[in-house]
């Protein structure tokens, strides 16, 4: 199989619109992640790739041909939910054989395949378990078992992370992204975690209330957002948005003047990321409010004629405290300029400061 | 239980007679409280279920008839039951039969089938189907009897003579009362038996989560591969629940035989509550009547005993957080 | 290690569009296959009521008028089969929703054309006329009048219908209070013998009432309260006792401590405090044990059978089951009549009280 294409995809439910006119085309062997904020329809879209949910509206194809109406067990696809659904009343080995039994396998074929994949995500040592033997991190590998034993076409991921603490999250994200890679199985995580996207997946699918927002690689989406909804969803921490108007090359925000491109004019808002500003001996005079050490950052939260700004400033040893005046500076091509009725990027590279 | 704060002590400690006549007056209102709210509920209970109980095994124990009076006390009674009453083999061995099939084929097996199915078609639907089996049981059981004498009348009236012959073309009307007895008996509580059976699996199924349906679709499995792998194993409980409760109500009640048949034609369809009942009221012998109903009460409370095993019992517990009277 | 992947994979490669199609026959036939079972296992449940209802509003000779039924039944059977279908058919929500109403409404209109004006309200003879026994003997089996004998002294409906609502009201309400009392305090109060007490209820819902109805029939013999209401009213209420207390318990463990301790400090006592801010908390699991007691004792049959025997203490069931019992050989129409007049209460509490059945749940198994 080698392409997923989603044509003008709509799902509804009685009066609620859960997505609406979705088009994407992935390819066979992409790591392709749908983030969103939770209610965007990112998990709607996983079942019905899935297929168990059926298009309301549109098309569905593999391989160019339309899959709509085809069963969940027809498709060969597996997946992982949040909560990994394991079988309560089944060991660890039956719950990953489960799948081979609709297929046709040879007993001692299925028994040598459940090993392989057992060995491939770690979880040999349990076989005998039952899931509520198990640990949130060992479920969840046994969920991916389950899910890969049936050497699948396509791969489907629902938040597979979140209920796993964080040094645990770290490692997964690690083992997923090299299986991925070894084995080559398209795959489609759904996520709310930004970070997550960014280190797991060669495109991100950015959703917001049913619709996509953006997509692109993940420096796309963090460098060249299309929306104040994705430049304020991408990047931790979030980028700093502050309102203003411009006219005539001069964009004012609360007062203060700022230099920026002629054709920019109307009601916009400017973004600036915090790694973007910087400590510096002239520029905008500002007090500092909060400080948060972050071990390997600084985070500050200043005060400014622009507005309350963040600061992010590598080094774990900061040299200033609660309300110090400080000057900041930042460049013109790290800027962002959105149209703040439409919210969509007018220019990427908008506003300096006048000297 | 009295709970005096330290406060009180301190400003107490004044006036000893004060403090003893707010000890007194605590006991006293604990003593009325206990009195007040659960002194009628005691009473009515120790009334109504241990006095009968403590005069049928008195009763059980004289030669009380139609006359009502005691004459001796004598054990002559459970003789009767041991070794005397031919019939009563026969009952038991009816009352098995009667008990097991009505359970095995509706209770359990039908209320599974009808809970499953109606939790897989369309949600109004399923409600619209489990209203109509809930009317059995929801409708008086006159009512319900009068509609299945109807129906068996084994004359060209009976309903179901009507179906036969004007739908299928039979020619002589079926008398089940004198053919099929048993089976009529099984059928009419049957109905009623499922539907406890369908309201408590539904509700199971519908606990199971959702997300255990999906996965399963999605690794393969056909419809009746959920069943068995998902639907199933998480019924567990409530099937052994079932069973036992129904074993129990099956085995003591009697009504709708009562009713339907009357326990015949003859005692074709006595089953042991029935026997006792017919011995009691329509033969007047009392003493023997107890002496039969004790051995259902002990079997009927072991059974009780053996199906709250299935219950969570620490909700119920739950310890209070107020001490004071 | 080595992870031969795409062995299975290469399994697959049917065609797409075959496996939609499929998939699309396979969901119909499943679908028209359970609704199928339903409504055959379903109708014979269901038949009987019809016939009873048809025949009740129907019924000219007192037998079973054939012709208005199967005409009834003309009607029902091609609007259950053409739900059947469509249900099957349809699949947006919007589609079923305007194949039922249109399917409804041809029903509707055939059955205002062809059986409504067939209907008639005179088999409900006996909510006027006390004697409808004799009455209804001289028109069906020809009988002069002043000859028939041997017919079952009717007491008037109302009669009955005064004292169901007398035995079951009567019962609610005692089981209302001393419910209310005991759940309250088994839920709020520490005392020696609590644990037991609530195992021992546990043990008493399920007890086998049934058993005790020998020793009962003498007691209450000797006490004087055999045929008379108020006895078979004391029973009900002590088998009712055990269930709804544990009901009411469960209520009363829902309502939040703080709600207690509030007014205890506000300064009212425990008792106080029970009437005017625990109770009107609970009007919930009141409602629900007064409807279930209710409904008991509106469908009593066995105690009153057994305890009351002069007619002027029928209930609604002895009613019922003596006009069954009488005139079901002579007047179908009749008997109906009244068997649709003592199922309609039953049917409208029952429709109450499904409501509150979704709010009780005894323990770890929800009922």
């Amino acid at each position: 199989m080698a392409r997923i294409e989603f044509d003008r995809i709509r799902k509804t439910w009685g009066d609620v619109v859960a997505v609406d006119a979705l088009t994407l085309t992935i390819d066979d062997g992409e790591f392709v992640s749908l983030l969103g904020p939770s209610g965007c329809g990112k998990s709607t879209t996983l079942l019905m790739l899935a297929g168990i949910y059926a298009p309301t509206e549109g098309n569905l194809r593999f391989d160019g041909q339309v899959v709509n109406d085809v069963e969940a067990r027809d498709r060969n696809v597996g997946i992982v939910f949040q909560s990994y659904a394991l079988y309560p009343h089944m060991s660890v080995r039956e719950n990953i054989l489960f799948p081979l039994r609709f297929k046709k396998v040879a007993e001692s074929e299925a028994r040598r395949r459940v090993e392989e994949v057992a060995k491939l995500v770690h979880v040999d040592e349990l076989m005998g378990r039952r899931p509520g033997q198990l640990s949130g991190g060992q479920q969840q590998r046994v969920a991916l078992a389950r899910a890969l034993v049936k050497e699948p076409q396509l791969l489907l991921l629902d938040e597979p992370l979140s209920n796993l603490d964080a040094t645990l999250r770290m490692t997964m994200r690690a083992e997923i992204k090299a299986l991925q890679a070894k084995l080559g199985v398209t795959t489609i995580l759904v996520t709310h975690d930004q970070i997550e996207a960014t280190t797991m997946a060669d495109r991100i699918v950015c959703m917001r209330a049913g619709r996509i927002e953006q997509v692109g690689t993940p420096d796309d989406l963090y460098l060249r957002p299309t929306s104040l909804f994705v430049a304020g969803f991408i990047g931790a921490p979030p980028i700093n948005l502050l309102p203003g108007e411009a006219a005539d090359g001069k964009l004012v925000i609360n007062g203060f003047a700022l230099t920026c491109e002629g054709s920019v004019a109307g009601d916009v808002t400017l973004g600036i990321r915090p790694e973007s500003v910087y400590f510096a001996d002239a520029g905008i005079r500002a007090t500092v409010d909060q400080i948060e050490p972050m071990g390997r950052e600084t985070l500050y939260r200043v005060n400014c004629p622009l507005g309350s700004i963040t600061v992010l400033e590598g080094g774990s040893t900061f040299h200033r405290r609660i309300g110090d005046v400080a000057m900041l500076r930042f460049d013109l091509g790290d800027t962002l300029v959105f149209d703040r009725r439409t919210e969509r990027l007018v220019k990427g590279a908008g506003a300096q400061l006048s000297d | 239980m009295i709970w005096i704060k330290e406060n009180d002590v301190a400003a107490v400690t004044e006036n000893d007679l004060d403090v003893r006549r707010r000890l007194r007056s605590a006991t006293w209102r604990q003593r009325t409280n206990l009195f007040i709210f659960l002194g009628p509920a005691i009473v009515l209970i120790f009334l109504l279920y241990v006095v009968p109980v403590i005069v049928d095994i008195f009763i059980s124990f004289t030669d009380m008839g139609r006359s009502l009076a005691i004459n001796e006390f004598t054990t002559k009674q459970y003789e009767k039951v041991f070794a005397g009453d031919k019939r009563l083999p026969q009952v038991i061995g009816l009352t098995f039969v009667y008990v097991f099939g009505t359970l095995a084929v509706f209770n359990v097996t039908f209320g599974l089938v009808l809970a499953i199915l109606t939790t897989a078609i369309p949600k109004t639907s399923g409600i619209f189907f489990r209203g109509v089996w809930l009317l059995p049981r929801m409708s008086p059981s006159v009512l319900y009897i009068f509609l299945w004498i109807w129906v068996i009348d084994p004359s060209e009236f009976g309903l179901l003579n009507q179906i036969l012959t004007n739908l299928f073309g039979v020619v002589k009307p079926v008398d089940l009362m004198t053919n099929a007895p048993v089976m009529l008996i099984i059928f009419s509580n049957g109905f009623i038996g499922a539907s406890m059976g369908m309201i408590i699996f539904t509700s199971a199924i519908r606990s199971i989560p959702e997300h255990l349906f999906h996965a399963a679709r999605v690794d393969g499995a056909g419809g009746l591969a959920i069943v068995r792998h998902v639907t199933l194993p998480a019924l567990r409980w409530p099937i052994s629940f079932i069973t036992i409760y129904q074993t129990l109500s099956l085995t003591v009640s009697f009504e709708y035989i009562l009713l339907l048949t009357k326990g015949g034609p003859f005692f074709d369809t006595t089953v042991y509550a029935l026997y006792i009942y017919g011995r009691a009221f329509e033969n007047g012998q009392y003493a023997y009547g107890a002496a039969l109903a004790l051995f259902l009460i002990v079997i009927g409370v072991a059974l009780a005993l053996l199906g709250w095993k299935f219950f969570d019992m620490k909700k119920l517990l739950q310890v209070p957080r107020i001490e004071v009277q | 290690m080595e992870v031969t992947f795409g062995a299975l994979r290469d399994q697959i490669q049917k065609p797409w569009d075959r496996l939609a199609a499929r998939a699309r026959w396979m969901r119909r036939a499943k679908l028209a296959a359970m609704y199928g079972f339903l409504i055959a296992v379903s109708a014979p449940v269901l038949l009987p009521y019809f016939w009873m209802v048809t025949v009740a509003f129907s019924s000219k000779t007192g037998t079973v008028d054939t012709l208005i039924l199967w005409r009834a039944m003309a009607i029902l059977l091609p609007f259950v089969f053409g739900c059947w279908i469509w249900s099957t058919i349809g699949t947006t929500a919007r589609q079923m929703f305007f194949g039922f109403a249109a399917i409804t409404a041809v029903a509707v209109a055939a059955f205002v054309i062809l059986v409504l004006p067939d209907l008639h309200l005179g088999n409900f003879i006996f909510i006027g006329e006390r004697n409808f026994g004799d009455i209804v003997r001289e028109t069906r089996t020809g009988s002069k009048k002043g000859e028939v004998s041997g017919g079952i002294d009717f007491p008037s409906v109302w009669l009955a219908f005064a004292n169901s609502l007398y035995l079951a009201g009567g019962q609610t309400i005692i089981v209302a209070v001393i419910a209310s009392l005991a759940g309250y305090y088994l839920s709020r109060f520490e005392f020696a013998g609590r644990a037991a007490m609530l195992r021992s209820l546990l043990v008493l819902h399920a007890f086998p009432v049934l058993t005790l109805i020998v020793p009962l029939f003498l007691i209450m013999n000797f006490v004087g309260l055999l045929d008379q209401l108020l006895g078979v009213m004391l029973v009900l209420v002590g088998f009712e006792l055990p269930f709804a207390i544990f009901i009411m318990k469960g209520f009363f463990d829902a309502v939040p401590w703080e709600i207690e301790m509030s007014a205890l400090t506000d300064g009212a006592s425990r008792r106080q405090t029970f009437v005017r801010v625990v109770l009107p908390q609970v009007t919930n699991g009141l409602i629900a044990i007064s409807v279930f007691s209710f409904i008991r004792g509106w469908e009593e049959y066995i105690f009153v059978f057994t305890f009351l025997i002069d007619n002027v203490n029928w209930t609604m069931s002895l009613y019922m089951f003596f006009v069954r019992d009488d005139i079901l050989g002579i007047d179908f129409g009749l008997v109906s009549a009244v068997g649709v007049f003592y199922l309609a209460p039953s049917l409208v509490l029952y429709l109450v009280a499904q409501k509150y059945l979704a709010q009780m749940t005894i323990g770890g198994v929800k009922g």
